[in-house]
């Protein structure tokens, strides 16, 4: 690997694994050449949408769906399905999509999961594809900072192509007050923390509560055990209390009440919400008194979504959201104990930058140019979808999601839009490295090797341009390519264990068995300690 | 074939079960004359309703406070099982209808309830609570100081051999954070062999002997465990695994998702490879809207799945305690989204061959307003460390200290018979 050649202290190998899903086949010359500035500056400033590439692998992909005809005895009127489908539901709307919620009797449930393995695979073929990974990595990020679950639940399922593409994706090097609405009137988030069904009288506390501990303030900022009363938080009578107790986020559940989905509930005496999925404030059951929150009055009969909106702007210009979500930043972009200094400087920008259009961009920005980024080399885990994203890229395999291989992704510990509990996936190595996680991430490097899911011939011959080189040879290449050097232990154990001489060729020149070794010398490469890392 | 004569010994001796492979940390294991009692902690993720589990079904507040699909009735179809031995003369607790199984174990005598048990710090966060309770703490100072789990801590003070704790999940549950051999096993059914056969198990070990990071170290840790692990799963002359067989009568299927872990559990303990502590979860608690259907089927997984491990371990009863814990409890008044949001005190559960079943332990505050943690809800009578301090010390037949720091144990509830 050119790693030698790169003149700035952050090697091009590293920051396309680390801010990144891994180098491509002569990419990492291409940033060295060019300078890691220029390439993060490019990176941080992607145009909208896929580069055209990423779009024509969007555009080829398909992925199997079948079922059953329904049983028209039961009122489940639909035919049986057997067939190759494209990723048609990334570009619909919303209403498009929620009929299979809506109208059950004319929908198989493959189709209400449908939204879901379809969002999966473009996700898996845009870390694989994308000439802007860095913009992969932050939606990914966001992802798991504003977890939902969509395997739990079909309307979050049906949500998640608007929820992906409308809400996190534009916004995930943009302004945090923008995306913290975005998230909040989206039908992903409505229905996964339950504010869809919040009524004044006795509101739905499941959003209001995580609003504060997991999108914005951080438990770090709950001060419950300390404080009975709002008043007594200590900055409360100037206004500015330095965190939030249980009376702030029954008023917040309150000012929400109201926000909810078109889904067809009724609302009084004939009235009905129409069925489209779609965000509605509903007048009649948002609770309209005054409220108090975070110290701040809310004058009661405010106009439509003032309130709501209002505690979204106390939360998102608040000092602890500030370094509650750079401390998470710097956690994801440098290491799992974030120093503290950087973490300091990373909340100074954030909070300079509130209506910066950019404002997550910068913050990114100084992070990854931090003296601290660039020594943190190796120390933390290539997470499962990045382990599998990795492969694809440094492998030149053209990736084709299948069912088999984003079970393997769960079992490795990481489930796709469907981490459990509202915290998203946690981001620390231990998590990943348990004796179930090790097996599931080995089966994930050996599976799609050797092709064990139909997610693509993976050929390492081509990739190397040698169709026979010698055993050492090719050992030394694919560790090189996925660990960023081929230490000769590595070699060896490979090589050794294996049983072949490490001089020799692996088989005769365009041979099964010459293309099985090499198969598995690249795939053991893979399942190697330094391919863990990033 | 390129196998080498090692790999072919090796994979030979590892059938057997005998003979570990060079630079594998293979565990020693107990065998069997090591009867330690095995200790099973239940987690039921999310802040189950226990007001609704096991209810105070003819309160006059409870009734009052709850839709009729959000309590449990004293009579007519959906009434709930009846219990004898309520904590408070003047109400008739009942368990939810869902729970016929635990109502079967509560009538035999080897279970028995601890009701407005929790945490005695005010935390309505799932996480911070969650945390709280798996290191064994009831405050924000705790959690800032103690970096571990309480079972981890316990386990210290023993010598542990060969496989001692082990989470039945997909991760190792916050109760043994800090125990560097604790292992994550959720599914026994393909064995626990790395995929690619022998070779693959070769190259990884070569892989994985020399370097000195913290990877390298799960990656040896890992192969180490499995190894010793897979090597009792019974296979064919094929190499295909034998499934496992349990007791008869045993229904895990009827536990849905949540039978898989305790059945590769059962088969673990059955191994008899030194386990002492175990944990397992169940979620689907956080029940913030349309209760009534979410909360029957998790009490019916719940049930089932508890009655079906208990009938698959009965060689094991006189040495097994099984202890459920949640993060919280939930409001006593229902939202308008008919689901109930966090609250405090919650019932505790233990199943053992030893426990003095049939009753409830511990007090009940009641739910008269003044009686109500912030006036919202039930309130926290009984601290959950006393009861987990009563369960550890009836394990091991002596006082344990240091397991849960800045704790004073206020004495037995009583819990055991023996």
């Amino acid at each position: 690997m050119p790693d030698s050649a790169v003149s700035s202290p952050v090697s091009a190998f590293f920051a396309l694994n680390r801010l990144g899903f891994g180098a491509r086949p002569g990419e990492a010359a291409e940033l060295a050449r060019r300078g890691f500035r220029v390439w993060l500056d490019e990176q941080l400033k992607p145009p909208p949408g896929d580069d055209p590439e990423t779009a024509q692998a969007l555009e080829d992909a398909q992925l199997r769906i079948k079922y059953a005809a329904g049983d028209p005895a039961k009122n489940q009127n639909w035919e049986a399905v057997d067939e190759m489908r494209p990723l048609g539901t990334l570009a619909q709307p919303i209403d498009a999509l929620w009929p299979t919620v809506a109208e059950r009797d004319k929908h198989d449930g493959s189709e209400r999961r449908r939204p879901l393995l379809e969002v999966i695979s473009a996700t898996l073929i845009r870390a694989v594809h994308s000439h802007y990974p860095l913009r992969e990595a932050m939606c990914n990020f966001w992802n798991d900072h504003f977890n939902v679950d969509a395997w739990d639940s079909e309307q979050v399922a049906v949500a998640l192509p608007t929820y992906d593409r409308d809400v996190i994706r534009p916004n995930c090097l943009g302004n945090f007050r923008h995306l913290l609405e975005s998230v909040a009137t989206s039908t992903a988030m409505l229905y996964y923390l339950s504010n869809h069904s919040s009524r004044a009288g006795a509101a739905n506390e499941n959003y209001g509560r995580e609003l504060f501990e997991l999108h914005t303030l951080g438990r770090q900022a709950y001060l419950n055990d300390k404080y009975d009363r709002w008043r007594d938080v200590p900055g409360a009578p100037e206004g500015r209390p330095v965190g939030y107790i249980d009376e702030d986020v029954y008023e917040s559940a309150r000012s929400f009440t109201g926000w909810t989905v078109e889904d067809g509930t009724a609302i009084d005496g004939g009235r009905k919400l129409p069925q489209t999925g779609r965000f509605a404030y509903v007048e009649n059951w948002h609770d309209g008194y005054q409220k108090r929150v975070l110290a701040a009055d809310i004058t009661e009969f405010q106009p439509a979504m003032a309130d709501g909106r209002r505690v979204l702007d106390l939360v998102a210009s608040h000092p602890a959201t500030a370094l509650f979500v750079c401390t998470k930043l710097v956690r994801r972009l440098v290491a799992d104990n974030p120093p503290a200094g950087l973490v300091e400087a990373a909340t100074r920008i954030w909070r300079d930058n509130l209506r910066a259009p950019d404002q997550i961009a910068k913050v990114v920005r100084a992070i990854a140019l931090s003296p601290e980024f660039a020594a943190s080399r190796g120390v933390k885990v290539r997470r499962p979808f990045a382990l599998v994203a990795g492969f694809a890229r440094t492998g030149g395999l053209d990736l084709m999601p299948t069912e088999p291989l984003i079970n393997t992704i769960s079992a490795a510990g990481q489930r796709l839009y469907g981490y459990p509990n509202p915290t998203g996936l946690p981001d620390n190595k231990a998590y990943f490295l348990g004796t179930n996680s090790m097996r599931a991430r080995w089966q994930l490097a050996l599976g799609l090797a050797q092709n064990s899911w139909g997610t693509g011939a993976f050929h390492p011959a081509a990739v190397m341009g040698e169709a026979a080189p010698s055993a050492r040879d090719a050992a030394a290449f694919w560790l090189a390519a996925f660990t960023g050097s081929a230490d000769p232990q590595q070699v060896a154990a490979i090589v050794d264990g294996m049983g072949l001489v490490p001089e020799q060729p692996v088989g005769p020149p365009d041979t099964p068995d010459a293309e099985k070794r090499l198969v598995l010398i690249a795939a053991y490469a893979a399942m190697s300690p330094g391919f863990q890392s990033c | 074939m390129l196998l080498s004569r090692r790999t072919l010994l090796q994979s030979a001796a590892l059938a057997s079960g005998l003979v570990p492979v060079p630079g594998l940390v293979l565990r020693a294991f107990a065998g069997p004359g090591a009867e330690k009692p095995i200790l099973i902690v239940v987690h039921l993720r999310g802040g189950a309703d226990g007001l609704n589990l096991v209810s105070p079904a003819t309160d006059p507040v409870f009734i009052a406070a709850r839709s009729t699909d959000l309590r449990v009735a004293a009579d007519g179809p959906d009434a709930g099982y009846a219990l004898a031995g309520s904590p408070d003369p003047n109400t008739e607790f009942r368990l939810h209808a869902a729970a016929g199984g635990l109502s079967e174990l509560y009538g035999s005598g080897q279970l028995a309830f601890i009701h407005a048990a929790g945490l005695t710090d005010s935390t309505r966060s799932h996480f911070v609570a969650t945390d709280m309770i798996e290191r064994g703490v009831a405050d924000a100072r705790g959690l800032t100081r103690i970096r571990d789990g309480w079972l981890t801590r316990y386990l210290a003070h023993e010598r542990a051999i060969g496989i001692a704790a082990v989470s039945a999940a997909g991760s190792v549950s916050g109760e043994l954070l800090g125990r560097a051999d604790a292992l994550a096993v959720p599914d026994l059914g393909g064995g626990l062999a790395p995929a690619g056969g022998p070779q693959a198990r070769e190259v990884l070990t070569g892989l994985y002997a020399t370097r000195r990071d913290v990877f390298t170290a799960a990656g040896r840790e890992a192969l180490g465990a499995m190894t010793t692990i897979d090597s009792h799963v019974p296979r064919d002359d094929k190499g295909a695994v034998i499934a496992y067989q349990p007791d008869p009568g045993t229904a895990y299927e009827s536990a849905a998702e949540f039978g898989r872990p305790l059945k590769a559990l059962a088969q673990l303990i059955k191994m008899d490879l030194g386990l002492e502590v175990a944990t397992v979860d169940i979620g689907g608690w956080d029940t913030h809207e349309y209760q009534a259907g979410r909360f029957k089927a998790a009490v019916g997984r719940l049930s089932n799945g508890l009655a079906a491990f208990w009938n698959d371990m009965q060689r094991y009863h006189d040495r097994m305690i099984v202890v459920t814990v949640s993060e919280f409890g939930r409001r006593l008044r229902s939202n308008r989204s008919n689901g109930t949001d966090h609250g405090r005190a919650n019932v505790m559960m233990v199943l053992g061959g030893q426990v003095d079943g049939g009753r409830f332990h511990g007090g009940w505050p009641g739910l008269a307003s003044d009686k109500l943690d912030e006036g919202v809800d039930l309130a926290v009578v009984t601290d959950y460390r006393q009861v987990l301090t009563e369960i550890l010390q009836n394990r091991v037949k002596k006082p344990v200290a240091g397991v849960f720091p800045d704790y004073a144990f206020s004495g037995d509830l009583g819990i055991f018979s023996v």
